[in-house]
């Protein structure tokens, strides 16, 4: 028996490190922000991390404060050029800034491995503390929309205009969201640096755009039940069935396209909407 | 050699032009960035190969592919966007949409193709080089360089001195009114998807030739590099995308040639992030491009 749980302890792993990245893709979108730097500003974290380890022989606990602290800046510095640009532009520019940190990070091979990547990271990062990190988060994202500002983002999404009518500074609050998502990303990055004893190049680029995406618009962009259910559906269904996990990326193709035509606002939100309406009726049906 | 860097460069052009026309088109009539364009390209690039592999001459592979993946151009658009435009949620559902019909395509070329990098056999194309002033030009570059400047006449005949292009250009400025006008929607929407889909197929066949390599993922990097162009031009903008071409090709080629080559891409696409900062719109697009709108 525990011996099939030992078995599943790097899925779950996964889906922890999965899930602090899902949150930071989660908090910009949510604040009305079409950016998909996720990846970037991960791979920006893990990358700091892992020199702080290798190169500087730091303790693991400043080489994440490091990583989180670069995911963060460098989230700000990108939400100025941002805060010009609307839609569409806004995607086009941040898939611009992953190409940008992956030929830099392939480029500048002195410091960062170049295309061979980064080995050798001491593994200091377990499960216990991932299962730490992801609660926080969880927290945060949770503890954040419930109050002042989860409502500001709303209405900045909703509808930019009424928003700044009603006195909601959009520019300090979307810097605020990429901050946050800077600071997300940088932090799991960080972890899985130290989680993976290697990191390579690839790992931050296009391909980890679209999965975590695909986590947040499966479970929903709504309710930080969104990216919990989205990543653990995402993360389990292709282990269910061994010949659905060698289509993994028709899996996820599929999954977007009709997600986003048939259950637009995601898995979790759509069920959270139906229970809330059901249980509205019952309290309007009774005498 | 900086004259034959400068025709290297003109056969480029060509090539990207082929790619960003179609890719800009479809976001001139649906304000939809199709990221399914590169895995179309490389549909077309594919088929090419599998029609000559299967003893089939090149020219009827050629056609064969402008056909094939001007057809899977439509049905990204049917299965994709039709609903999401009824819907409203286009901008932002489109992108999604079509990450994923990328992600299918690409996958299916993956296990179709056995994650192998297929090469068109010797002598597929004939291997003939001419040389005038100093200059070297193959026959392959001079094809390439005819057949992107034919496709490019038919589509500007096409959008500008036809009744069909008529029909486009009154849909892009306003589905409402151009449906008053007795114009079925749906219909241009399909046709144009064909149009911009064979386009892409076309650019997939002659870069599939040029460097005889094909693979699943050959139409990333010219996804990217659409994305550079089509802003630079302005996004739905048909002049634009062929000048931003232009300089695009010649830039990269001269970039190469002259600069450290793990650089290129780094120049290119903080050159992007440059244009979107200062001029959204590109250098021929509307005003309005980029501006607070409704969204979402």
């Amino acid at each position: 028996m525990t011996g099939a749980i030992a078995g599943y302890l790097p899925l779950f792993d996964l889906y922890l490190i999965h899930l602090g990245l899902a949150f930071s893709q989660y908090i910009v979108l949510r604040a009305g922000v079409f950016s998909l730097a996720t990846a970037a500003l991960a791979g920006i974290g893990a990358y700091t991390a892992g020199i702080f380890a290798v190169n500087l022989g730091m303790h693991p606990i400043l080489g994440l404060v490091a990583g989180t602290l670069t995911g963060m800046g460098a989230a700000v510095v990108l939400s100025i050029p941002l805060a010009r640009l609307r839609g569409v532009y806004q995607a086009i520019a941040t898939v611009a800034f992953i190409q940008i940190v992956l030929s830099l990070n392939i480029y500048s091979e002195s410091l960062t491995g170049g295309a061979m990547g980064l080995n050798n990271i001491p593994k200091t990062v377990g499960t216990v503390t991932l299962l730490v990190f992801a609660a926080g988060a969880t927290y945060l994202i949770w503890a954040l929309e419930r109050g002042r500002i989860g409502r500001a983002f709303d209405a900045i999404r909703q509808d930019e205009a009424v928003a700044a009518s009603l006195g909601i500074s959009i520019t300090r609050h979307q810097t605020l969201a990429f901050a946050l998502s800077g600071a997300l990303a940088g932090l799991f990055g960080g972890l899985e640096a130290y989680h993976a004893y290697a990191l390579d190049p690839n790992q931050f680029g296009f391909h980890l755009l679209i999965t975590v995406l695909s986590y947040v618009i499966l479970g929903g962009r709504n309710s930080v039940a969104g990216p919990l259910l989205g990543t653990a559906l995402l993360i389990i269904l292709p282990e269910l069935a061994r010949p659905l996990a060698e289509n993994r990326m028709i899996i996820y193709g599929i999954m977007l396209i009709v997600v986003i035509n048939y259950l637009p606002k995601g898995v979790a939100d759509t069920f959270l909407d139906w229970w809330r309406a059901r249980r509205l009726g019952r309290q309007g049906g009774a005498p | 050699m900086l004259a034959q860097q400068i025709l290297n460069g003109l056969v480029v052009s060509g090539v990207y032009a082929l790619f960003s026309l179609g890719f800009t088109l479809v976001f001139g009539i649906q304000r939809i960035l199709n990221l399914a364009h590169g895995a179309i390209f490389m549909t077309g690039a594919m088929v090419a190969y599998y029609t000559v592999a299967a003893g089939g001459p090149l020219w009827l592979g050629f056609i064969l592919a402008i056909v094939a993946s001007g057809l899977l151009s439509v049905l990204v658009e049917i299965v994709c966007f039709r609903r999401l435009r009824r819907t409203g949620d286009e901008e932002f559902g489109g992108i999604i949409s079509s990450i994923g019909a990328g992600l299918v395509i690409s996958t299916i070329a993956q296990q179709v193709s056995s994650t192998q990098i297929l090469r068109f056999p010797f002598d597929t194309f004939p291997v003939v080089i001419f040389r005038f002033w100093g200059l070297r030009v193959s026959m392959l570059q001079l094809f390439m360089a005819g057949a992107a400047i034919v496709l490019v006449l038919v589509l500007g005949y096409l959008i500008y001195r036809t009744g069909f292009g008529r029909r486009v250009r009154a849909v892009t400025d306003n589905e409402h009114a151009a449906m008053l006008m007795g114009i079925n929607p749906n219909l241009v929407y399909s046709q144009t998807y064909f149009i911009a889909g064979a386009l892409a197929g076309a650019a997939g066949v002659l870069v599939g030739l040029a460097f005889n390599s094909i693979n699943f993922v050959m139409g990333e990097p010219y996804l990217m590099f659409g994305f550079a162009i089509i802003i630079l031009g302005g996004l739905g903008s048909i002049p634009g995308a062929l000048l931003a071409s232009l300089v695009f090709g010649m830039v990269q080629t001269l970039t190469i040639a002259y600069l450290p080559s793990g650089l290129t891409s780094t120049i290119i696409f903080a050159a992007l992030f440059l244009i979107l900062l200062v001029r959204p719109h590109g250098l021929l697009g509307k005003e309005d491009a980029g501006n607070l709108r409704g969204r979402r």
